[in-house]
């Protein structure tokens, strides 16, 4: 045996602890492992005939954690020589020298420091710097024209330290549109010290990942605030409220501005158009120049007043929104109206535009209203999830009850809930019987029976009986709270299919205006003469200027970035956000895509599609009744603790079977067990425990072997060497497993089984499920590279396990599937999460992938359909080819841009009423 | 540099905007000459909007050509 202490970087908490520990207890040979994520290792003892060290690492290093090189000792320093590729801080002055202070992790002595120390002097560059190990610190002085803090970094990096990063969720005000959410994205990205940020616009937020030592939030929030929006911190307590509030109040806004917009474009509409087309049922005060200017002066000023604003913010800060292309729209028309109205420009300037820029605000605050309204239902789910959320809890102090703020009920309280109340913390029933309404965590629509020892999860609903339970969980650990952490980030991280819709969102303001820029010139040069508008549009078209003018204004306007960016996002809120709802946690759109291009489900056996614990199967009776030799197996294994003994001894219970105790229990290993009872020897066992007792067994042979090739462990029963029977116990199926697997087949996919039973049981098991492919006698550490072989050959892997043992396993697949989590919902290698045990929930997950996937595929292909055919129309090229010439009016396109944000949004939650397959 | 970029940028953006209005004035011009149907409203008119419009284009594209330049040195 041999006692060694493995380094590990990146325990964070206790279930990396046990992950590791589990992950180094699975070698073959190692006999104890003891992690402890606050010193950064794990003792492992093992038997060197068995297996190695490096073995060992292997398998740890498998669960994603870092096994640092030596030992016992501090990482060798090793200059970065990628590093030093990195280009020095931009815009840094020669001699000028700069301080940064970094906080570092995972350094376990002074010797480290040292070695961090040793290697930053060696930067070129880095005039001095500084480890303090007790601080965990490092001051570092640099010129910043040959290194950068990046560098700096990388540098310790490296080594094998880590540079602690923090994160933050900061709500953005005063986005309007995808573009919003790149600009502040770009802003946040240019400012040191923060390494990653991610801008949701229709959540309204920022995940960001930042050195604390580099930027603080204020810095962060200052950042937002130069390019035009605002950023504050999410507030954890009644920030559904807080929300909600916050929504109502911008739809009852919109909503105002659309009142005011609409009644006023009415009579603007009328009297200009009136003029204009000579419609003589309109009252001629209506047709007045300075009426029209003051209604649509009022217009301007009051419901198109935020895009002015947002133009001037953007502006000012040197970034451009969807605000720009309105403003730039409206006010073209509204200005040259009033230089109509005002002044003598000609003929041709006596018509007015005051009723194109009435209707473009209407339309456009209407579509602003509609986004608001349907933008809301995107993010429902989340919002239910926080509003289940307990605000009290009676706890018992001193042995009387006390009702005190959810958020003051600490570990260990005893917490009363009475019929009907709210479970408020999560917990272990310690005295009481009663059913739960988990439905609302785990979608399970049957309520479940609590009793003592049976776990309680925060923000279910308690049915029938008192219950006392100890906490467990508190505040964020909770289970719900866990859950809402992870759809929130799920819903802040991006799909990769997002890029190109970033992409075209990044610029999409700079090429509208540029296309209305060569509009206005090709039709004001060339399409007005060559085309003979006057001639071929008639009214209205007298003034090259105007005309061009118009068309330029429909393109700016039509054009709708909006589309685009809400593509995908709201897609992922609504999907992730049903998932929720159906105990199914997606994490993020990437795990969203890669299901899409699943062809294979890999389950594993024990505990994903078996209980996972034997059970008794069969009772054959040689002589006397079943009954009878049930019950002497039972008296037998009484006494014994091995899973197969406790099966049967269960089984005869079930059966209602008294099972009185026996006298000189024998357990003889690898072979049975031997009791005294009555007076007589009751032996059970296997063939060879009979054989040496000189019973014969030839008579059973046939039917030991039958039962055997179903995968069944078959034990003999003998009384006073007469044999009595066979019983024979077996990993069952879960209820939904066959189910399950035929679901999935159905769907397309080839299914598998990985397993560490050997093969007669593997294919036993694998031919109630129909199942074709069975890896069988895999060892836990090798089912990571059967999944890598299946890899290898071009498939697409699912894996679908605890969670815990198949760490590796999920991990190295395409998409993780844990199933079963209960309350500990933050599997790290797992990509999708299910909380209820329940097979059938991977086709759902799947179907769900599926589901939303498609859903961004089509609102990305309507977005950019939309504006790919509206703008070229909006351009005028259907003038030539049509007769009389057709172009779109600004009015109409700022109609159609305001749906096309609209019909995407609709279309995703046209996904809240399917219900998933599976 | 932030003050730099931001000289430099709107300067940029300047000198283009008004070489794209000085083209549209001269071309502008022509056409007043050679066609009735073209008035001195029309081309002042037009060359406010394409001051705007260049103005917004030349102004998203200087500073990241401007910034990658200063980079550079």
């Amino acid at each position: 045996m041999e006692d060694v202490t493995i380094k590990i970087k990146g325990m964070m908490c206790g279930h990396c602890e046990k992950l590791i520990r589990e992950a180094a207890v699975a070698v073959k040979g190692v006999s104890k492992a003891k992690a402890d994520f606050k010193k950064g290792e794990v003792k492992v003892s093992f038997d060197t005939s068995a297996t190695d060290l490096e073995t060992i690492k292997k398998a740890i290093a498998a669960t994603g954690y870092q096994v640092l090189e030596e030992p016992q000792a501090c990482p060798v320093p090793q200059p970065a020589k990628e590093a030093a590729a990195i280009p020095p801080e931009e815009g840094a002055k020669g001699g000028e020298l700069r301080k940064i202070t970094l906080s570092i992790s995972g350094m376990s002595c002074a010797s480290c420091a040292q070695n961090i120390e040793r290697a930053l002097n060696k930067l070129s560059g880095v005039r001095k710097a500084s480890v303090n190990f007790s601080l965990e610190r490092a001051a570092v002085e640099y010129d910043p024209t040959q290194v950068n803090p990046k560098t700096i970094e990388k540098t310790i990096a490296d080594l094998g330290y880590g540079v602690v990063k923090r994160d933050i969720t900061l709500k953005i005000g005063g986005m309007h549109c995808a573009s919003c959410a790149i600009n502040v994205e770009k802003a946040l990205l240019k400012t040191e010290g923060i390494a990653s940020a991610n801008v949701s616009f229709p959540l309204e937020q920022a995940k960001i990942t930042y050195d604390p030592e580099h930027v603080s939030i204020s810095d962060i929030k200052k950042a937002v605030g130069d390019v035009g929006y605002t950023a504050s911190e999410k507030l954890e307590k009644g920030d559904a409220d807080r929300e909600q509030r916050a929504r109502e109040a911008e739809i009852k806004r919109q909503r105002t501005n659309f009142i005011i917009a609409l009644l006023l474009a009415v009579p603007i509409s009328l009297g200009d158009m009136g003029r204009n087309l000579g419609w003589t049922f309109v009252p001629e005060i209506l047709k007045n120049d300075n009426l029209l200017f003051i209604l649509a002066t009022i217009v301007m000023l009051f419901p198109g007043r935020q895009f002015f604003e947002g133009t001037y913010r953007g502006l000012k800060h040197g970034v451009t929104d969807m605000n720009l292309l309105i403003a730039t729209g409206t006010g073209a028309a509204y200005i040259i109206s009033v230089a109509g109205t005002f002044f003598n420009l000609g003929e041709a300037y006596k018509h007015t535009y005051y009723d194109t820029a009435a209707l473009l605000i209407m339309f456009i605050v209407l579509g602003r209203y509609l986004e608001a309204l349907t933008k809301g239902k995107t993010s429902e789910a989340i919002r239910k999830l926080m509003g289940l959320q307990a605000k009290t809890a009676r706890i018992i102090v001193d042995g009387a009850e006390k009702e005190i703020p959810v958020e003051n009920v600490k570990v260990g309280d005893i917490v009363v809930v009475r019929p009907g109340e709210k479970i408020p913390v999560d917990g272990k029933v310690v005295e009481g019987l009663t059913a739960v309404d988990e439905s609302m965590i785990t979608g399970e629509s049957m309520p479940v029976e609590k009793t003592v020892s049976s776990e309680v999860i925060g923000a279910t609903i308690n049915k029938t009986g008192m219950i006392k339970f100890t906490a467990t969980k508190v505040g964020a650990d909770t289970a719900l709270a866990q859950i809402i952490q992870l759809v929130e980030n799920a819903q802040t991280q991006k799909a990769p299919i997002q890029k190109l819709a970033d992409i075209v969102a990044g610029h999409f303001i700079l090429a509208v205006h540029a296309l209305a820029l060569l509009t206005f010139f090709f039709w004001f040069f060339v399409g007005f003469e060559y085309f003979n508008v006057p001639i071929t549009y008639g009214m209205g078209a007298e003034s090259p200027f105007l005309f061009s003018l118009l068309i330029s204004i429909t393109v700016l306007i039509i054009s709708c970035p909006c589309a685009v960016g809400l593509a995908t996002p709201t897609a992922i809120m609504v999907g992730t956000g049903k998932g929720a709802e159906n105990g199914i946690l997606i994490k993020g759109g990437e795990a969203l895509e890669r299901a899409q291009k699943l062809d294979t489900i890999v389950f594993d056996k024990t505990g994903t599609l078996t209980k996972g614990e034997p059970a008794l199967t069969d009772v054959i009776a040689i002589r006397g009744t079943e009954n009878e030799v049930l019950r002497l197996a039972a008296v037998a294994e009484k006494g014994s603790e091995h899973p197969l003994g406790e099966a049967i001894l269960k089984g005869a219970l079930v059966r209602g079977i008294e099972v009185p105790d026996a006298q000189e229990f024998k357990a003889i290993p690898g072979r049975g067990v031997e009791v005294k009872y009555g007076g007589k020897r009751i032996l059970i066992g296997t063939r060879k425990l009979m054989i040496e007792n000189g019973i014969d067994i030839t008579q059973v042979n046939s039917k030991m072997e039958k039962l055997e090739h179903e995968g069944k462990t078959a034990m003999l029963v003998s009384s006073d060497n007469e044999l009595a029977g066979i019983v024979a116990v077996a990993d069952t199926l879960k209820e939904n497993s066959k189910e399950a697997v035929h679901e999935l087949r159905k769907m397309g996919y080839t299914v598998a089984m990985i397993t560490g039973d050997n093969r007669r049981t593997a294919d036993a098991i694998g031919k109630q499920l129909d199942i074709e492919t069975i890896l069988a006698e895999v060892l836990p550490e090798d089912k990571a590279s059967e999944v890598k072989k299946l890899q290898a050959e071009g498939r697409k892997v699912a894996m679908v396990g605890d969670g815990i043992n198949d760490a590796p396993a999920l991990m190295q697949s395409d998409v993780g599937i844990a199933i079963g989590s209960g309350t500990d919902v933050a599997i790290e290698s797992a990509q999708i999460v299910l909380i209820r045990n329940d097979v059938k929930d991977v086709a759902k997950a799947i179907s769900l992938s599926k589901l939303t996937l498609n859903k961004i595929k089509q609102n990305l292909f309507w977005a950019f359909f939309y504006n790919s055919v509206g703008i070229p129309i909006a351009m005028g090229i259907l003038y030539p080819f049509t007769s009389p010439p057709y172009l779109i009016n600004p009015a109409l396109a700022a109609a159609a841009m305001a749906a096309s944000s609209v019909t995407v949004t609709m279309n995703t939650l046209l996904m809240k009423r399917i219900k998933l397959k599976g | 540099m932030e003050k730099k970029l931001g000289f430099y940028s709107t300067l940029a953006s300047l000198v283009t905007s008004l070489l794209i209005v000085l083209l549209f004035y001269t071309l502008a011009m022509q056409k007043v000459q050679e066609n009735m149907m073209y008035t001195t409203v029309d081309v002042y008119g037009g060359m406010v909007f394409v001051f705007i419009l260049s103005m917004i284009v030349s102004a998203s594209i200087w500073p990241g050509v401007i910034e990658k330049r200063m980079t550079k040195r």
